[in-house]
């Protein structure tokens, strides 16, 4: 479902990210673990067409972020790693705002949004302007906006930062759960045990670079870590970097 | 030298200046440069020459000539006053209480009190500047007028000074006050609100005191009317007039009296600094703590047979409506916003009501001709005010997203489709807007069928100019950080805005000017309008509507360009 090809960007002379290469199949959890700085925030802004890549090429379902903006962005559900929504809409105001840019059908939109806001607790908050909620809140809300119109493709920055732990828990479970419904969720964090108990695959980037992917065994043999936990691999991977 | 560590806090700002001076490419600093430096001294230039042909035109005028001089100085020191005030309520409220890097601030281990006078001299600074400026031009013209030595030009620096300074204290005064009287949520709407209706007064006022006739004497039964009727705004409590008087008495080299107005403006205030000084350490930090309550809505929503306003919008595509809808909505939930349709509004009916009391009849013979030039003129105007508040509320569309445009970044919306969606939410109101100021100012001035047709279509086509000029030049110079993108109007972008849109306006005007002058030439001297002029004519039409349609299409493409660069 999300296909990176020699993907890169430079800010200047910076090399955020260098010849990316990855996949993420239908159904599977990505997890894209790196150091702070090493690109993970870059390469979901250009998964999620916020910025175009400087080179390479990003295959959403088939569809190219270059070529065919707007079918790849259809399918996606894209969660940025911090909360800037529009402060003046309530939170009910902007899950409309979004089911109608993504075009949602409008019947099946009241059922949708009361169980989303539900589910992340934010249904007595409906009709507050989001400037009056909390920033674990305008994440919640910003998921749930990113589940609202059923994606095929999930791209989630650093999902877990600003949460509470119930909040931690329900993303976790709903994540797995939409994997288990055939989305491809591409996930990036800095807290390895997330990853761990989460991901089916993992990639490990620093200084732009993709160092070594996939399960834990295959990262353990690609440091030569032998049998470690992914932190121990981590580490010796980004160390040798 | 403790007491005056509030000097330290404000080191960011000259940083933020030095970093906004030497931002980007050295190519960009030298445009940037020379653009404000262009723009600031055109005015400044026109201020100058303003003053300078008025003030002799005034010596000119026997008996009256000193004191019609005496007056223009009162009236712009009171308009100072009262933008002064304008500026430092809003700018005090802002500085003290609303910007974002107040909470770090008062995290710092610093007194509230320091964090108090470094916050009153930023405001003072942001709220002064420009005042200061402009007035040099006027002290200029007065001193050169009336021969005076430097004593005077000593004398008005620290006059306006002292006028920044009192006008802050006042204001602060009043925003100290009303953070910890006022209801919560709703100090800034308030404020804003008191602060337009300042605004709008002083517009009124200064309309209804008749400017144009302190160079029409003549027009007064007799000289004690006209003097009686000069007399009527002085007031000796105001801080102006301390002021006024302070200048005029340099002019005669009165140092007497030029001492003993300055001593009254500085103890006075020192006063408002005492008191001052007393309410920021009993109310400033109460006042900081309950101005962090988020605003809540001033109005509940609008509802119609149970259904909310945006179905009135079912004309528009879903996307296209719900983006209206937000825009809309978060236009009139930002007290800091719509209360400034009232001062347009205001504007709006002074504009027309000069109009209206234009004195066309007096001049019988050459009527028609007159009126075909005001006509122009009106055109080339109301595309003025236009252009302005397309600068305004049009330029800053873009940049208004702010940090949450990637929500429609990462939408499937085209950026095409979005500018073309910003674009149409602000054409339609401001084509119908522009199109019945001309109407109606066209209808007061009685001009020919041929020159009211001609004018609507004008305004048809550079409309839609002007606003893709303002969407398009302002996603190109976009400013997604600022606390206040509606400033943006005043940044490079926004200047470079209004200059392409004179530029417009005057090549659009004088496209069509040539051919109308001639045709109407002809039907004066009875000729026959030859193929030639009607050829010349045609052409020349043709280019204004190619002109602004390129204008159209032109900015909206490079914006395009640049919004998928990212
Ligand atoms: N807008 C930008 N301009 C310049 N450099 C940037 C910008 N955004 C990120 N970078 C640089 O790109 C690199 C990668 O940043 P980022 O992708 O945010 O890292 P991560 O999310 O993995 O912490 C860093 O060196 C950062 O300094
Ligand atoms: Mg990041």
């Amino acid at each position: 479902m999300i296909e990176l090809i020699d993907l890169s960007k430079n800010y200047g002379d910076t090399h955020a990210v260098r010849k990316l290469n990855l996949r993420v199949a239908a159904g599977e959890i990505y997890g894209f673990i790196g150091p702070n700085g090493a690109g993970k925030t870059t390469t979901i802004r250009m998964m999620g067409g916020i910025i175009e890549p400087t080179s390479g090429r990003i295959l959403i379902g088939g569809s190219d972020m270059h070529a065919d903006p707007v079918s790849a962005k259809k399918i996606i559900g894209f969660v940025p790693d911090r909360p800037f929504l529009y402060e003046k809409l309530t939170g009910m105001e902007f899950l409309k705002f979004i089911s109608d840019i993504y075009q949602v059908q409008s019947s099946l939109f009241p059922s949708k949004a009361k169980k989303l806001l539900e589910q992340f607790g934010l249904w007595s908050w409906r009709n507050e302007i989001i400037a009056a909620y909390s920033h674990g809140m305008k994440q919640r809300l910003i998921i749930a906006a990113a589940l609202l119109h059923d994606p095929k493709v999930l791209v989630i920055d650093e999902p877990m930062v600003g949460l509470d732990p119930s909040a931690v828990r329900l993303v976790k479970d709903i994540l797995r759960d939409l994997a288990r419904q055939d989305v491809a969720i591409f996930v990036s964090t800095h807290t390895l045990s997330i990853a761990e108990d989460l991901c089916h695959r993992i990639g490990v980037i620093s200084k732009g670079d993709l160092l070594a992917q996939g399960t834990l065994a295959e990262l353990n043999s690609a440091a030569r870590t032998g049998d470690a936990d992914l932190e121990e691999v981590f580490l010796t991977l980004v160390r040798e970097a | 030298m403790k007491a005056l560590a509030w000097i330290q806090l404000l080191r960011p700002r000259r940083h933020a200046l030095k970093a906004a001076l030497t931002r980007g490419a050295a190519k960009v600093r030298v445009s940037r440069l020379f653009l404000f430096g262009f723009v600031g001294g055109a005015f400044w230039l026109g201020a100058f020459a303003l003053f300078f042909r008025v003030l002799t035109y005034f010596q000119s005028v026997e008996e009256f000539g000193d004191i019609l001089a005496l007056k223009l100085l009162s009236m712009i020191m009171i308009t100072f006053f009262t933008l002064l005030i304008f500026s430092s309520i809003i700018n005090s409220l802002s500085h003290l209480y609303l910007s974002r890097d107040l909470p770090l601030l008062h995290s710092l281990p610093i007194a509230s009190g320091q964090i108090f006078y470094a916050r009153f001299a930023g405001s003072c600074i942001d709220s002064s500047w420009m005042v200061v400026i402009f007035s040099l031009p006027v002290f200029l013209s007065f001193g050169l007028i009336y021969q005076a030595g430097t004593g005077f030009y000593l004398t008005a620096l620290t006059a306006i000074i002292l006028l920044c300074l009192i006008a802050q204290a006042l204001s602060s005064i009043a925003v100290v006050l009303g953070a910890v009287l006022l209801p919560a949520g709703k100090i800034r709407s308030l404020f804003v609100i008191l602060g337009v209706m300042l605004a709008i007064a002083l517009i009124v006022a200064l309309r209804l005191i008749r400017p144009e006739q302190l160079v029409n004497p003549e027009g007064f039964a007799s000289a004690v009317i006209y003097l009686n009727s000069l007399q009527t705004l002085d007031a000796p409590w105001l801080p102006a007039t301390w002021i006024t008087d302070s200048l005029r008495y340099a002019l005669t080299r009165s140092w007497g009296q030029v001492f003993f107005s300055l001593s009254l403006s500085l103890s006075f205030f020192s006063l408002l600094m005492f008191i001052n000084d007393s309410l920021a350490r009993a109310f400033y930090f109460k006042g900081f703590s309950r101005a962090q309550t988020t605003p809540g809505r001033l109005f509940a929503p609008l509802r119609f047979r149970g259904k909310g306003w945006e179905t009135g919008l079912f004309f528009l595509s879903r996307p296209a409506r719900a983006l209206a809808a937000k825009e809309i909505r978060a236009f009139f939930r930002d007290s800091t916003q719509w209360p400034q349709l009232f001062l347009i509004g205001a504007l709006i009916i002074i504009y027309l009501y000069n109009f209206s009391v234009l004195p066309l009849g007096s001049a019988p013979v050459r009527t028609v001709y007159l009126q075909n030039v005001f006509s122009f003129l009106n055109v080339g105007l109301a595309a003025f005010v236009l252009s302005a508040i397309a600068a305004r509320f049009v330029f800053p569309a873009v940049s208004m997203e702010g940090e949450a445009f990637w929500i429609l970044k990462a939408a499937p919306v085209s950026m095409r489709s979005f500018l073309w969606m910003k674009f149409f939410l602000y054409y339609l109101p401001l084509l119908l807007l522009t199109e019945a100021l001309i109407i109606i100012s066209n209808t007061l001035l009685d001009v020919t069928p041929f020159m009211m047709a001609l004018s609507v279509i004008t305004i048809f086509f550079l409309v839609p100019a002007i606003v893709a000029l303002a969407v398009g030049l302002g996603a190109m110079y976009p400013d997604f950080t600022s606390e206040n993108p509606a400033m943006s109007a005043t940044s490079f972008g926004g200047l470079l805005f209004m200059l392409v849109c004179f530029a417009l306006i005057a090549l659009v005007i004088i496209l069509q000017a040539g051919p109308v002058y001639r045709i109407f030439m002809a039907d004066v001297h009875g000729l026959r309008l030859s193929f030639r002029l009607l050829i010349v004519s045609a052409v020349s039409f043709a280019a204004a509507v190619l002109l602004c349609l390129f204008a159209v299409f032109f900015p909206m493409r490079l914006a395009e360009r640049k919004l998928n660069k990212g």
